[in-house]
C-alpha cells in the first residue's frame, strides 16, 4: 500500500512550486487529478528542452519531471460549467492545490470557506509569490526576484561583481515542498481529529527561511554578510581537471591532508598552528596548497581525501551528475515510457521510505488525457456531452 | 485530540515527540519544523562532541556571537545555532556510555519520531541502526539523512553543504559567464534537504495513522539538491547539451538580471518575461526608441542584444533607488524586487506586514527577530517561538520528570559524565 492511497487531490497549479507539491503527493501514493486549461495548459509545458521539437506542449521534459503520476483533465474556469464540474471533482477530493493570484479561488466561488462547505476538512494550499495578504500581495515575481528579496542573492558572486543567483527555479522547489509540508501536515493533524486548513505558502518567506542563520548573525554583529572577495573567492579551488571545494582548517583533517601529500612534516608549520590562524592567514594558506591540488584530478583528491575523513567535493557538471557511480547505484534516475516524448530518464525519488517507496506508476499527462476516464467514467458524464464541452471549448 | 483544554485549537502534533540527533544545519531544520509545529522535540549533543554549529567550546573566528562577544560560554551564543534550534528542548548523553545509550533506548521507546545527519558510519558505530530501534518501538519512524544516503559507493565519505553544493552540479552553474564555478555564500543545499526531510516525515506519519506500521527514511542530501536542477540534467540526458554558467542571465527571459542602483553595493532584480513586459519596461523607462526597435521585439533577439540592453537599462536604474525601481515596475506588472542584505531583509515591508519574523528572548543572548516557518495554517496559530536551548539545558527536566530518573541517579550521571552542562574538556 502506497502512504498517501487514500488521499485526492485536485492540483490547478502551473509552472513549478505548485506542480512539485502536488506531484511528491502523487509519487507517493495519491491520486492526483491535474486541472488545465484547454487551451494550452500549463505554462510548465512551454519550457524546453523538449524530446520532440514538432510536438513541445506533449514532450518538455521539465513538465514531464514536474508532473509525474497524475491523471490529466482539461476545464475552463472561465466557464460556468467549468467551475460546476471542478465543485464536483473538489466535493471528493482531500487536498486542493492552486498557484492563482491572490483572490481568484475566492472570485469563482471557491474561496477556503466555500470549500469547506464544499467538503468539510478539507486542505486548500496556496502558493503565491508573496503570500495572500500584505502590501506585495499582487506583485509579481520569477526566481530571480525571490533571490534578491530573500536575502540569499547579495551573499553569491564577487564582492567587485552583480549579486547572483543560483540558476534554476530553487525558490519555487522549495515553496513547492513547503506547501507539500504544511498540507502533508494538516491533513496528520486531520488523520486525529483536527480540522480542514488553508496553507498559505509565500515564495518569499519559504526561500527567506534558507537565510535564517545569516539574518540572526546580522542582528548579532550588526553588519551582514557580503560577497567574497579575491584571491579565492569562489569556494572552490582549481585542480587539474576541474575544480574541489576543500575544508582541512580543523584538526585532525589538517594534518591528514598533509599525510596524503605525503608532507606530514608541514603539518606543523608554525605559521598555521592553530585553526583560527589558518583562517587569519588564508591567503597565504591556499598559496600552499594551490600548486599541490593542481597535480591531481578531482577524482583522485575525492577518492583520496574523502576515505581519511576530509571533507571534499567535486564541482560536477549536469553530465557528470547524470552518470555519477554513486547516484546511479543508489537509483536516483529511473526511466519511463511516454507516449509522445518516448523514454525520459529523469530523477526519481527524492528520499528512499522502505515500506512506501516512491514509485513511478505512470508519466506526466498529456493535455486532457484523462478527461473521459474521469468526466465520464468518475462523474458519470456521456461521452456525448464531453463533445458538446468539446465545442464549447469548456474542456 | 483536536481541542486543547482552553477550547481552542491545539498546534497539529500536539500529541508527537521526536528524539533527535541534528546537528548543523540540514537536520536542525527538519527537527525545528516539527517543533514549530507542536512537536515535542528532544534535541540530543554530546558534551564530548557538542553540535558544530555551536561553534566549538573555545572562540571561533568564523563564530557570529551576540554582540560580537563570544561571552564565558561562546557555544551558547551562536547565531548558526541559535537561529535553527528554536522550539526545541536540549539535553546532553554521551552514547559511547551503556548508560547513556539506554537513556536513547528509553527515550525512544516514548518517542514517534527519531532523525539524524551524522555521516553514515555514526549510527552504526552506536549500533543504533533502525532494526534495534524498532524492536524496542514497533512503530517508531527513522529519518537518516547523511550527506550521501546510508548506502553506496560515496556513503562512508563526510560532506556538508559546502560538498553538496559543488557534487550537486549547483556549483557548476552558479558564476559569471566569464568565470570559474562558484560555491553560493551560504550552504543553501542545507535547510532545502532539511525542508525535504520534513515532507518526508509527514508521510510517514500519515502512513503510520493509517497502519500503525513505522518506517526507516534514508535521505541524501545530494539527491535533493539535485533534484532542484532537474531540469539541467534532464537537459543534458535529451540534447548531450552541458548547461553553462551565464551570471543571471536566463535562457527563457531577458532582460533578466541584478541592475546597479543609487548608493554603495546596491541592486535592484528585474525579470522581462514577455515582448508585451519588455514594452511596459521600455514605456516605464521612457524609452520609446527600445519599445519599437525590431530587434527587441521577441526573446530572441532580446537575448541576440543582451548586453546593450542591460547596459541601457543599467543606466535607466543607476540613479535610482532599488525600492524605487521596483515600485514603478510593479505598477505595470514586471516582476522585480530590490536585492536585500540580511539585514534589509528584516525591514522587508511585505515580510514585516505579514509578521514573518519571531521575536525571540535568548537567556544568555537577548532578544533578536527569527525567520518564521514557511507556510501558515489557518486554523493552527503559530505557536510562540522558544529560544534555542543552551547546552545542555533541559537535560536533568527529561530525565527527572520525562525518564522518571530519582535525583540521586540524575546526580549520578552528571558525576560520571554521561550528561551534564559544562563542556568536556577540550583537547
Amino acid at each position: 500500500m502506497s502512504a498517501l492511497s487514500d488521499l485526492r487531490v485536485i492540483d490547478l497549479s502551473t509552472d513549478v512550486a505548485g506542480p512539485f507539491c502536488a506531484k511528491l503527493f502523487a509519487d507517493f501514493g495519491a491520486d492526483v487529478i491535474k486541472v488545465e486549461h484547454p487551451q494550452g495548459g500549463d505554462q510548465a509545458r512551454s519550457i524546453g528542452p523538449f524530446a520532440d521539437q514538432s510536438n513541445p506542449a506533449e514532450s518538455s521534459a521539465f513538465f514531464l519531471y514536474l508532473n509525474t503520476n497524475k491523471r490529466g483533465v482539461t476545464l475552463n474556469l472561465d466557464t460556468q460549467q467549468g467551475v460546476f464540474v471542478l465543485r464536483q471533482l473538489i466535493s471528493a477530493a482531500d487536498v486542493v492545490i492552486e498557484s492563482f493570484q491572490h483572490g481568484t479561488m475566492e472570485r469563482i466561488g471557491m474561496g477556503f470557506d466555500e470549500l469547506q462547505q464544499l467538503k468539510p476538512g478539507i486542505v486548500l494550499a496556496s502558493i503565491t509569490p508573496f503570500g495572500q495578504d500584505g502590501p506585495w500581495r499582487e506583485y509579481q515575481a520569477t526566481d530571480l526576484v525571490e533571490f534578491a528579496a530573500s536575502g540569499l542573492s547579495s551573499v553569491n558572486g564577487l564582492a567587485s561583481r552583480e549579486p547572483l543567483k543560483v540558476p534554476g527555479f530553487e525558490t519555487y522547489y522549495q515553496a513547492g515542498v513547503s506547501a507539500f509540508s504544511g498540507a502533508m501536515t494538516a491533513i496528520c493533524y486531520r488523520d486525529t481529529g483536527g480540522p480542514g486548513e488553508h496553507v498559505d505558502v509565500s515564495i518569499l518567506e519559504a526561500a527567506t527561511t534558507i537565510f535564517g542563520p545569516q539574518i540572526l548573525a546580522a542582528q548579532h554583529s550588526g553588519r551582514s554578510p557580503g560577497r567574497r572577495n579575491a584571491p579565492r573567492p569562489t569556494g572552490l579551488f582549481p585542480c587539474k581537471d576541474g575544480f574541489i571545494s576543500l575544508n582541512v582548517r580543523h584538526e585532525p583533517t589538517w594534518r591528514f591532508m598533509w599525510l596524503f601529500f605525503d608532507e606530514p612534516e608541514m603539518a606543523d608549520d608554525p605559521r598555521f598552528a592553530t585553526q583560527n590562524a589558518r583562517r587569519e592567514r588564508n591567503q597565504e594558506l591556499e598559496e600552499l596548497l594551490m600548486p599541490r591540488l593542481a597535480q591531481y584530478t578531482m577524482e583522485e583528491l575525492f577518492h583520496g581525501l574523502a576515505p581519511i575523513r576530509i571533507m571534499v567535493g567535486m564541482s560536477l557538471d549536469a553530465g557528470q551528475i547524470a552518470n555519477d557511480p554513486h547516484l546511479n547505484e543508489r537509483g536516483l534516475f529511473v526511466e519511463s515510457q511516454h507516449p509522445v516524448a518516448g523514454a525520459v530518464r529523469q530523477p526519481g525519488a527524492p528520499f528512499l521510505m522502505d515500506e512506501t517507496p516512491w514509485e513511478i506508476r505512470q508519466p506526466a499527462p498529456t493535455l486532457g488525457q484523462h478527461n473521459r476516464e474521469i468526466f465520464t467514467g468518475m462523474l458519470g458524464y456521456s461521452p456525448r456531452e464531453l463533445d458538446r464541452w468539446r465545442a464549447q471549448e469548456i474542456i | 485530540m483536536a481541542e486543547s483544554e482552553s477550547g481552542g485549537h491545539s498546534l497539529p502534533l500536539a500529541n508527537l515527540r521526536a528524539v533527535v540527533l541534528t546537528q548543523a544545519w540540514a537536520g536542525a531544520v527538519t527537527s525545528m519544523l516539527l517543533g514549530d509545529m507542536g512537536s515535542d522535540v528532544i534535541q540530543i549533543e554530546a558534551l564530548e562532541r557538542p553540535d558544530p554549529w555551536r561553534g566549538g567550546y573555545a572562540p571561533r573566528l568564523s563564530g557570529t556571537y551576540a554582540n560580537n562577544d563570544p561571552g564565558a560560554r561562546p557555544f551558547d551564543r551562536n547565531a548558526n545555532f541559535n537561529s535553527v534550534n528554536t522550539n526545541k528542548q536540549g539535553i546532553t548523553i554521551d552514547l559511547n556510555h551503556r548508560k547513556g545509550k539506554d537513556l536513547f533506548l528509553d527515550l525512544v521507546r516514548i518517542s514517534d519520531i527519531v532523525a539524524e545527519n551524522f555521516s553514515a558510519r555514526v549510527i552504526p558505530n552506536f549500533r543504533l541502526e533502525y532494526p534495534a530501534l524498532r524492536q524496542i518501538n514497533p512503530s517508531i519512524i527513522m529519518l537518516r539523512m547523511p550527506s550521501y544516503g546510508t548506502f553506496g559507493p560515496y556513503a562512508m565519505y563526510m560532506g556538508n553543504g559546502g560538498t553538496t553544493e559543488p557534487m550537486s552540479g549547483i556549483s557548476s552553474l552558479l558564476g559569471y559567464q566569464d568565470g570559474p564555478p562558484m560555491n553560493s555564500g551560504v550552504m543553501h543545499t542545507d535547510p532545502v534537504a532539511g525542508m525535504f526531510g520534513y515532507a518526508s516525515l509527514m508521510i510517514a506519519l500519515h502512513y503510520r495513522n493509517r497502519t500503525g506500521y513505522g518506517q526507516l527514511i534514508d535521505l541524501s542530501q545530494q539527491e535533493t539538491s539535485v533534484h532542484i536542477i532537474s531540469r539541467q540534467v534532464m537537459e543534458h540526458t535529451l540534447t548531450g547539451i552541458t548547461p553553462i554558467r551565464r551570471g543571471n542571465r536566463d535562457d527563457l527571459m531577458a532582460p533578466h538580471g541584478n541592475f546597479p542602483c543609487q548608493g554603495d553595493d546596491s541592486w535592484v532584480a528585474i525579470a522581462v518575461r514577455s515582448d508585451s513586459e519588455w514594452v511596459c519596461l521600455c514605456e516605464v523607462m521612457d524609452r520609446p526608441d527600445l519599445a519599437t526597435d525590431p530587434r527587441y521585439a521577441d526573446f530572441a533577439g532580446r537575448q541576440g542584444h543582451v548586453a546593450d540592453l542591460e547596459r541601457a537599462v543599467s543606466e535607466w536604474t543607476s540613479g535610482q533607488e532599488a525600492y524605487a525601481v521596483t515600485a514603478r515596475l510593479q505598477a505595470v506588472g514586471i516582476p522585480s524586487a530590490p536585492v536585500l542584505k540580511a539585514a534589509e531583509v528584516l525591514e522587508n515591508p511585505q515580510l514585516k506586514a505579514r509578521g514573518f519574523f519571531d521575536e525571540v528572548t535568548h537567556p544568555d543572548t537577548g532578544t533578536y527577530r527569527h525567520a518564521g516557518t514557511p507556510w501558515r495554517l489557518a486554523n493552527s496559530p503559530r505557536r510562540p517561538r522558544s529560544p534555542a536551548p543552551t547546552l545542555g539545558q533541559h537535560s536533568v527536566e527529561v530525565f527527572h520528570n520525562l525518564l522518571g530518573l530519582s535525583r540521586e541517579e540524575v546526580v549520578a550521571l552528571i558525576e560520571s559524565g554521561v550528561t551534564g552542562e559544562t563542556p568536556a574538556p577540550e583537547e
